[in-house]
């Protein structure tokens, strides 16, 4: 009887499978802190909100807008005006309206809220003046004109906003659903609406999510997966090696240094591409912290050699040595933005620097106490820290203490401006210079040094305020150049990613702005 | 009655002292003669106690002997595995690469990336060495751009081509330059041309790599090196790690980490415990209530939990070393076993007939407690520490291993595990070592541990 039973479950599975859904497996470094899109800032709450929410637009591989919630749209240097589509909808099947993005991006600029991405709003009108509480939130340049027209008016006229509407922070929220989770919004998996291609059906925190294919989305005819599930969350390159050589995962996102002879010897296919992100040294500028000195900057500047870094410590082929704040990719007025406005950086020279250390010295009076070095908990972290660690003990007599913190934790000191250096880095939000470039405004929350100068301010207000791509550009490259010749920091490289999928997933899109990797278009054979 | 009559001189003469006696008696033994013989006499334990003198020698004596500083970074020499100093050819300085250009070349954007012919020819350029591999090749007719990727294994098909290490924008560019952590031995590369998509044909060249040094930094190490001359390198006898740093030295200076928590914490709350113990044992009563309460409830303390405290109230900030707040964790949380131990023996010898004795004959609490109490519980105590030291090495060696214990670039080898592990399956000389000293140390005075316990207490002795 036994045997039979097992035969007839045998048969069942089998039958069952020929209909499986089509599923992925992943696994991530870490988990979102949460998914309230007025508030998110990391890559992995990107990643999920990418795929469970839609924006005004989406952005496209190449971080070209293309339609999402907006049919159509005008643009010009007073405003904008979207035209929704009608049969956009929510995952309960109400209707998305205008209302839900002006709620949306009046959480994201409220005073009370605090999020730290409200200055990617500042293009709107008022918006900057809610945020610094001088105006009222119902203020806010983004009217619902009906159910179906939003109109948006600018505070200076803004040559990149149609890049910046599929960015997370401009993600729609309806009312009524955030105002019934009294403050929870994004806390948990039933604490969340979506109108994307998914809906996120299950978060074990810590553990696992599962996102499964939204019915009511209003293109999910060309969602072809039925479930993204991420059953694994972890930063450990070795263990998500195994998960993938194990088939428990179709894809590692990014490969370590070590991986990647390991991955030659099984045979597995790499790809590459670069993400976009910049790394760099970041100064603290806060009071009373030795790095305050610019002949101790500029002797770390001197005494480090990105070349020799990037080949035996990052060890990926294709990443760049960091030269600037912009990256290399990033498209100026016709070409590169690097080659229009070239900026080359001194090279290394352990003389020079030993002689910016000795005057950093005597204007610190005499000695230079050991410097803090804020840095994540990865394996590459640790090494990257040991290797400068030993480079300015060596060329410069430095002591370097290292901070090894989790990412929520390292998040929280950047923010409290616990550190002398921080090991920091960036990723684009929309296809323009400028979201490198107001980076290192003193208005801008991710400016965890405190870096302030009027030039810089004065120059990027004056690039967020014309909608010359020329006057733009020109303004960005003189307030970087300002920036660099001050040493608020040191840019490290410029990351490339090699990956691993599996054969039978095809689709995935690699990209430097949205939600990357990309799974709305996947499928799974 | 007998008379005396006579008496001579001589009968009050003394006798001649002779020194010839039989020997009736084994030797008279001391407690430790005995111990010791009975010590020798176990093979694991004299064997496990010359393991112990050597790891001592080792740390104490080892830098002065293995002359490599334990920090130094040689970035030519990263992961290496164990050798005895291989030779390396002496390279001259690079020279600046120009990248090659192509005139005339034209990209047909309608071409099907997929079928795109592969490359003619694949020329070396100057020549290769592990400083860089630079190559050019013959432009693809419609290419709008290359793939280049590098193997270690002859590529069998489009799929293992290996890593990818470039992709180059334009038809007309069309060489390239190696530089990504190369090392001696032979690399296969492939150029695929693109067009949006990748060709799904290729072409090979396959390059010899000998191990090799620049000029300057070969002049570091002998100043009289020339190019093109074999120069032998420092010996790596247990490899190198990440950094390219000796594992051996790092292995030395890791050991006087673990033996210095080994040896300071047990011997200072083995010192504590008795104390504790034989006040608690010795006055009995309402001091032994308390201070046995006292035991319990420190006993009940969560150990990590306090190590985490203690670091934190010793203003130890991220980044500082861990080790003084682990020795006060370790002493101020581990005594209780040597407590108990300690008041157990003496509430038992405090009623023996023998201290009854001096008792009554007036000794002091003082005199009976050094001549008579502790004198007979050291046996026992002793046994007691040689457990106690390999349990605080493990300690020390689980702590810096979850990152709680030395700050780097000090070594330790809990600290070193946990480098290594992350590299364990391409470079497993990187964990197996400092593994290997932590289990053969802790396994080395465990055995000791249990000999002394056959050999000082036979009371206790195990039934082997």
């Amino acid at each position: 009887m036994n045997m039979k039973r097992l035969v007839f479950v045998f048969l069942a599975t089998a039958s069952i499978a020929q209909a499986a859904p089509k599923k992925v497996n992943l696994v991530i470094q870490t988990e979102p802190p949460q998914l309230d899109s007025s508030k998110a800032t990391d890559q992995q709450s990107n990643f999920v909100l990418g795929h469970i929410l839609e924006g005004l637009t989406r952005s496209g591989k190449n971080g070209e807008p293309l339609p999402g919630v907006a049919e159509k749209w005008e643009v010009n240097d007073k405003g904008a005006t979207f035209y929704l589509r009608k049969d956009a909808k929510w995952s309960d099947g109400k209707p998305v309206t205008a209302k839900d993005f002006v709620f949306a991006w009046r959480l994201a600029v409220d005073p009370k809220n605090t999020s730290e991405y409200a200055f990617i709003l500042y293009p709107v009108k008022n918006a900057e003046a809610i945020v610094k509480g001088k105006k009222k939130i119902e203020e806010l340049g983004a009217t619902a004109v009906n159910d179906t027209t939003l109109k948006v008016e600018f505070e200076k006229p803004c040559g990149y906003f149609l890049g910046l509407t599929s960015f997370t922070t401009y993600l729609p929220i309806r009312e009524d659903f955030y105002k019934s989770r009294n403050g929870k919004y994004g806390a948990d998996a039933k604490d969340l609406l979506a109108n994307g291609p998914f809906t996120l059906t299950r978060w074990v925190h810590g553990a696992s999510l599962t996102m499964e294919k939204n019915p009511n989305y209003w293109n999910a005819k060309t969602v072809k997966l039925d479930q993204i599930d991420i059953p694994y969350i972890t930063p450990d390159n070795t263990a998500q090696f195994n998960f993938f050589k194990d088939k428990k995962v179709d894809m590692i996102e990014r490969l370590g240094k070590d991986d990647l002879p390991l991955a030659t010897k099984n045979g597995f296919k790499m790809k590459s591409y670069s993400d976009g992100s910049v790394f760099y040294m970041e100064f603290n500028f806060r009071k009373g912290r030795p790095t305050t000195n610019k002949n101790l900057r500029k002797a770390i500047q001197l005494v480090v050699n990105m070349d020799e870094y990037i080949t035996k410590v990052v060890g990926i082929p294709g990443t760049l040595p960091g030269k600037t704040l912009i990256p290399v990719w990033v498209r100026g007025v016709k070409d590169r933005f690097r080659k229009e406005y070239p900026y080359n950086p001194p090279k290394m020279n352990i003389a020079e620097a030993k002689k910016f250390v000795e005057a950093a010295k005597k204007e610190l009076g005499g000695s230079i106490p050991p410097l803090v070095w804020l840095t994540g908990d990865t394996n590459f972290a640790a090494r990257e820290a040991e290797y400068f660690q030993n480079i300015f003990k060596t060329h410069l007599g430095l002591e370097l203490k290292i901070d090894k913190q989790i990412f929520k934790q390292r998040l929280a000191k950047m923010t409290a401006g616990e550190f002398d250096i921080v090991a920091a880095g960036w990723g684009p939000d929309f296809a323009d210079p400028m979201t490198f470039a107001e980076l290192k405004t003193s208005w801008n929350e991710n400016n965890r040094g405190e870096w302030k100068n009027d030039q810089y301010d004065k120059l990027i207000r004056e690039a967020q305020s014309t909608s010359s791509v020329k006057k733009r550009m020109n303004a960005m490259a003189a307030a970087e150049k300002i920036m660099l010749d001050e040493v608020a920091i040191v840019p490290s490289y410029e990351r490339t990613v090699i990956y691993i999928e599996n054969d039978r997933l095809k689709g995935v899109v690699r990209k430097q702005i949205g939600a990357d990797p990309d799974l709305t278009q996947a499928t799974i054979d | 009655m007998m008379d005396i009559k006579t008496a001579f001189p001589l009968d009050f003469s003394p006798v001649k002292k002779t020194t010839e006696f039989t020997l009736s008696s084994r030797p008279s033994l001391s407690y430790w003669q005995d111990a010791w013989i009975r010590l020798k006499k176990n093979k694991q334990a004299l064997a496990s106690l010359f393991i112990v003198v050597g790891l001592v020698v080792f740390t104490l004596i080892g830098p002065y002997v293995w002359r490599v500083d334990p920090s130094n970074q040689e970035l030519s020499r990263i992961s290496e595995a164990p050798s005895l100093g291989r030779s390396v050819l002496v390279l001259p300085e690079e020279v600046a690469y120009e990248e090659v250009v192509v005139a005339g070349h034209e990209e047909s954007p309608t071409a099907d990336g997929a079928s795109l012919d592969a490359t003619a020819e694949i020329q070396i350029m100057g020549v290769p060495s592990i400083q860089g591999v630079r190559f050019k090749w013959t432009p693809v007719k419609g290419a709008a751009g290359y793939s280049i990727y590098r193997t270690q294994t002859e590529p069998k098909d489009r799929e293992s081509l290996g890593v990818p290490l470039s992709s180059i924008e334009g038809g007309n560019r069309v060489s390239f330059d190696d530089g990504f952590d190369l090392q001696a031995g032979r690399y296969f590369y492939a150029v695929v041309a693109k067009n949006g998509e990748e060709s799904s044909k290729f072409k090979v060249i396959s390059v010899d790599l000998k191990a090799g040094i620049s000029l300057s930094d070969a002049q570091s190490i002998s100043p009289d090196a020339k190019i093109g001359e074999m120069l032998k390198m420092g010996a790596r006898p247990l490899g190198t790690d990440y950094l390219g740093r000796d594992m051996l030295a790092r292995l030395i200076f890791g050991a006087r980490v673990s033996l210095f928590i080994g040896f300071f914490a047990p011997l200072l709350y083995v010192i504590l415990g008795i104390l504790i113990g034989g006040i608690s044992g010795y006055f009995g009563g309402k001091i032994d209530d308390w201070l046995m309460r006292i035991t319990d409830f420190v006993l009940a303390l969560p150990f990590l939990l306090f190590m985490i405290l203690f670091k934190i109230a010793f203003g130890a900030g991220p980044g500082d070393d861990g080790i003084f707040p682990m020795l006060i964790a370790l002493i101020v949380l581990s005594w209780t076993g040597a407590a108990r131990l300690t008041r157990g023996q003496i509430l038992q010898l405090r009623e023996s007939e023998f201290v009854q004795a001096s008792r009554l004959l007036g000794a002091k609490s003082l005199y009976l407690i050094f001549r008579h109490l502790l004198p007979n519980t050291l046996g026992v105590i002793l046994v007691y520490l040689t457990f106690a030291v390999p349990s605080a090495i493990f300690t020390e060696a689980f702590l810096s291993f979850i990152g709680m214990g030395v700050a780097p670039p000090t070594p330790s080898w809990g600290s070193m595990c946990n480098d290594g592990i992350k590299s364990f399956l391409i470079h497993p000389h990187e964990f197996i070592f400092p593994a290997l000293f932590i289990s053969i140390t802790v396994l080395a005075f465990n055995l000791l541990g249990d000999g002394l316990r056959d050999a000082l207490d036979p009371k206790m002795r195990s039934q082997s």
